[in-house]
């Protein structure tokens, strides 16, 4: 279509939409609104995943070694003297951290907050891969916090205390995404996460390592550490961090739950648009026979059509973006939301080849009329 | 009204499209909210369940039961100044082996101790048994099986089932005290608690009068801070999670029940624009305004209980098809029909659009309608 | 067979100075000026005019479909002109019936609902109503046709329906508009001594508005308007 053309398809289907302002209304305001809660719902899923196994994702070891017992959870793993000399004498281990963690009450900026204590002792072996800010730990009462919780007490040169024993932990650097339980997550020195235990549970022996941190051995793969370690125990769980993080239990839950929300939300957004042009092309038959029969090409109808169906999508994601921005910003509970901007674009395109896609069989329609019909009556309905 | 209805029985097409898409919003309605319930019951079932005046934490512990500890004399105290009943309750969540399953294949278990009974459990059994919490059935677990639990490899027999006891996603086993504390220190030493001493209280008002203060707010008096004494509504909340869980879920069904208003909107108006010739002709031989719009809100209902039909329906086999322990959905009847009367509720309201247009119809309209 | 329920001595419709004026943005567009139009019990009368000549605006204020500017208008005795549009909607239901020219039946119902439609929405006898359809429907050569949809009736056949929902509650005067401009002459003719039989046998008036001189011969008085004002 030439230049002149395409402006008379914009007019045409300007025109239209200026005099029925309040369908095309509802339709872009329905529109934005699913757009706003896809777009929400994304960053809340990867909210969700990050702060619940960032922690775990983004650490330095390459594998990780649960106890069978502990369901691949932290917390819930303990690691035994015998289990850790299995570990230890795997040929195909190079070199072994271990990894305590316990959930505390601190008390932080002079208020009570959970928080999560993750003892390493080696670098290489549990710390966050990267920092942010400030440095790595030193010395014994030092921690590397969570960016996502340093206003809230947790920043760089912030103390805070453990609960009830009053001990202290000076956070000295921040990395990003490493919370474990949606919550305000602190890396310090082995010998720290042992002394905060003691210092709340009296009754408590010498604390057992929760995970063992593994490095493979020269030339070998991760992988092959895993298969190794696996295989020597039927009490030990091996995995490279990131199937870690990926098979902690409640992550393919999170996964399969927002899949399902996705498709039926992004279903809807077709259905809508689809049989809104099916019906309005339905309601002024009358008119478009009108126009064909006094020499309206074809195209140019379909042209108005499909303009009208992309700048309907276009507006609607618009107003949902304008809406989500801002929300993205926030934080829910203890999870940061982000701006997913490779959610952004994924949906931009995906709704507006669904959007487009399913006016076309309105535009069906359209190329269907016989301007005959209009010597017939047929452009008086 | 008998028209309208008469019209969506003979001309059934022209109102799929409405149907079809506010099934979709419907089926949204009852999964997010039976996701949202599932959640939730996962995760608090076991507290939800405790027949109590109060429950008692210590004051550092956040009301988490793994933080917490009671001491006896904290105890005994109560009962003395009070005259209550007071049960031991603790927790420890751990994996436990099930005969026949793969070593690798633990289920997911939180061990109770308890004295006073949860509603819908029975009374302590005896040591080494437990009552189990349903949803292990879905781990192979049957009632006579003698589990595994923990590292320590502690064995107890299941000799009943109980239902929505579940606690942070782990099935309940309720044991006696005893049990329990054997359970805890065995496989978590470093959580150990001395004989006596236990995670929370369970309160039960006896026959004293308290002066008109609440149970709770008379525990925390009775000391300087050191325990937190909450209600069961209260300690829910304080389960981590369940209060940022229910706000976001509401927020989106809330979002959703506004777009289920627009859709509706929309698509009355657009058949209402189609009608204004057949209003004008109902007008004119003397139809009032009000007894059409009454007819377009019939439809609207009609077309909203349809949909919500084939959505409770999609809903309820969706929770039968899924396996159990992959998606936490949860659908109540409570949760289908909160659903059904918001989208009746967004309905009407949608309907609403179309009202000044149906009072516009001008009579006058039927006659010399070929100019 | 039912008499009209005026007397003899009360005309079905007097008006009297009737005008009605329109505003179109700053000017006064005025479709009828000063009508006076008395039709008697029993009579029917073709009101011709053409397009635009305000045949359409008269017929519409007789029916009390559209209000006055001025003057008054009485039928079967009874004073419309000051009515609310509450009032004149419960005067349509009862004591006017409509033929329209294009849209008249609703399509979704069948022959016998459409005459029922009124009942529905008015008085609701039931029962009565019911019987009355029967009736009306015989007598107009439809009672084979009484479960049929519109989309199923002939053009002759729709028209049949619809003078029979304007009999239906029985006024005392009916409005046809362009009766006939959609059918061929046999036909029209047909139709038109149906409608004069039907009229006469119950001695309702009608005004038939045409602009088809043919259709005079049906009717007891011509009245010919011309851009608003009636000829004397």
């Amino acid at each position: 279509m030439g230049v002149a053309q395409t402006g008379g398809v914009m007019f045409l289907a300007l025109k239209e939409m200026r005099r029925a302002k309040g369908r095309f209304g509802l339709l872009i305001a329905a529109i934005g609104m699913l757009v706003f809660l896809i777009l929400f719902q994304q960053s809340l899923q990867n909210g969700l995943l990050t702060s619940f196994v960032g922690a775990i994702r983004n650490q330095s070891a390459p594998v990780l070694v649960y106890s069978v017992d502990g369901q691949r959870v932290i917390q819930g793993s303990i690691i035994t003297p015998d289990l850790e000399q299995q570990v230890r004498a795997d040929a195909a281990v190079g070199a072994v951290g271990r990894i305590g963690q316990g959930t505390f009450t601190v008390t932080a900026a002079g208020k009570a907050a959970d928080a999560t204590v993750l003892g390493y002792e080696d670098r290489a072996l549990g710390a966050p891969t990267a920092l942010t800010e400030g440095r790595y730990p030193e010395v014994a009462g030092e921690a590397v916090g969570s960016d996502a919780d340093a206003d809230d007490g947790f920043g760089v040169g912030d103390t805070v205390l453990v609960q009830p024993g009053g001990l202290a932990i000076t956070i000295v650097g921040l990395a990003r995404d490493v919370q474990l339980n949606a919550g305000p997550t602190l890396f310090v020195p082995y010998e720290t996460y042992v002394s905060a235990v003691r210092s709340v549970n009296p009754d408590a022996g010498q604390p057992l390592p929760n995970v063992l941190a593994v490095q493979p051995a020269a030339d070998l793969s991760a992988d092959d550490a895993v298969a190794s370690i696996n295989s020597r125990s039927e009490d030990l769980d091996a995995l490279t961090s990131g199937d870690a993080a990926d098979e902690t239990p409640g992550v393919a839950q999170v996964r399969q739950s927002f899949t399902i929300i996705f498709l039926l939300y992004g279903l809807v957004v077709p259905c809508v648009t689809g049989l809104f042009f099916l019906i309005i092309t339905f309601q002024k038959s009358g008119a478009l026979t009108l126009l064909r029969a006094i020499g309206a090409p074809a195209e140019r109808l379909v042209g108005s059509l499909l303009f009208q169906a992309v700048l309907i999508v276009v507006a609607g994601y618009a107003i949902g973006l304008a809406l989500y921005t801002p929300v993205s910003q926030q934080r829910l509970g203890g999870i940061p939301l982000r701006f997913e901007t490779g959610a952004v674009l994924f949906w931009a395109v995906a709704l507006l080849v669904l959007g487009v896609g399913s006016s076309l069989i309105a535009a069906r329609r359209v190329l269907a009329i016989d301007p005959i019909e209009a010597t017939r009556g047929g452009a008086n309905r | 009204m008998r028209i309208a209805l008469k019209e969506l029985v003979r001309r059934p097409g022209r109102f799929v499209t409405a149907t079809v898409i506010l099934t979709l919003i419907a089926v949204l309605l009852m999964f997010l909210g039976g996701l949202l319930d599932g959640l939730i019951r996962n995760s608090t079932g076991a507290v939800e369940a405790q027949d109590a005046d109060a429950l008692v934490f210590s004051d550092t512990s956040q009301a988490s039961f793994l933080r917490s500890r009671i001491e006896p004399e904290t105890r005994t105290t109560i009962e003395t100044e009070l005259g209550v009943e007071t049960g031991g309750l603790g927790v420890v969540l751990l994996g436990a082996r099930v005969p026949g399953n793969g070593p690798r294949d633990l289920a997911n278990v939180a061990v109770w101790g308890y004295e006073l009974a949860p509603s819908g459990v029975p009374a302590p059994p005896a040591p080494g048994e437990a009552w189990a919490d349903e949803v292990l059935e879905a781990d192979g677990v049957a009632v006579g099986d003698e589990l595994l639990v923990g590292p320590a490899r502690i064995p107890i027999t299941v000799v009943g089932w109980v239902e929505n006891t579940s606690y942070n996603g782990q099935a309940g086993l309720w044991t006696d005290v005893d049990t329990w504390r054997t359970v805890l220190t065995a496989n978590r030493p470093d959580a150990a608690l001395d004989p006596g001493v236990f995670q929370s209280l369970v309160i039960r008002r006896g026959d004293r009068d308290l002066g008109g203060v609440s149970v709770p707010d008379a525990v925390e008096s009775l000391f300087d801070g050191e325990v937190v004494a909450l209600t069961v509504r209260e300690a829910i909340e304080e389960i981590p999670g369940v209060t940022e869980q229910r706000g976001t879920f509401n927020q989106i069904l809330g979002v959703t029940v506004v777009i289920a208003l627009v859709v509706i909107a929309l698509f009355f108006a657009l058949l209402t624009v189609e009608r204004t010739a057949l209003y004008g002709v109902l007008k004119a031989i003397g139809a009032r305004s009000r007894t059409i719009f009454a007819g377009l809100v019939a439809q609207a209902v009609v077309v909203t209980l349809a949909a919500s039909a084939v959505a409770g329906i999609a809903v309820v086999v969706l929770d039968l098809v899924i396996p159990p322990g992959s998606i936490p959905l949860s659908i109540s009847a409570t949760r289908i029909v909160t659903s059904v009367v918001l989208l009746l509720v967004a309905a009407v309201i949608g309907c609403a659009f179309s009202l000044r247009r149906v009072l516009k119809v001008d009579p006058a309209s039927a006659l010399g309608s070929s100019q | 067979m039912t008499v009209s329920s005026s007397s003899p001595a009360t005309p079905a419709l007097h008006m009297a100075g009737v005008r009605k004026v329109y505003r179109v943005g700053d000017e006064e567009v005025v479709a009828l000026d000063h009508a006076d139009l008395t039709v008697a019990t029993d009579e029917i009368v073709a009101l011709v005019g053409p397009s635009g000549s305000g045949k359409t605006t008269l017929c519409s204020i007789a029916g009390g479909i559209l209000s006055a500017t001025a003057g008054s208008v009485v039928v079967g005795g009874e004073e419309i002109s000051d009515y609310s549009d509450r009032q004149l909607t419960t005067f349509r239901q009862n004591q006017v019936g409509f033929v329209f020219q294009t849209v008249n039946l609703v399509p979704f119902l069948t022959a016998r609902e459409n005459l029922l439609v009124v009942d529905e929405m008015g008085r609701r006898e039931g029962k009565p109503a019911r019987a009355r359809a029967d009736r009306l429907l015989d007598e107009l050569g439809l009672a084979d046709r009484s479960q049929n949809l519109p989309g199923q009736l002939s053009g002759g056949q729709k028209q049949r329906v619809a003078i029979g929902r304007a009999l239906m509650n029985e006024p005392g005067l009916v409005l046809f508009d362009e009766p006939t401009s959609a059918l061929d002459t046999e036909l029209g003719g047909h139709v038109m001594e149906l409608i004069r039989s039907e009229m006469k046998a119950r001695g309702t008036s009608a005004i038939v508005v045409t602009h088809d001189e043919r259709i005079t011969e049906y009717c007891d008085r011509t009245v010919r308007i011309t851009d608003g004002v009636l000829e004397a």
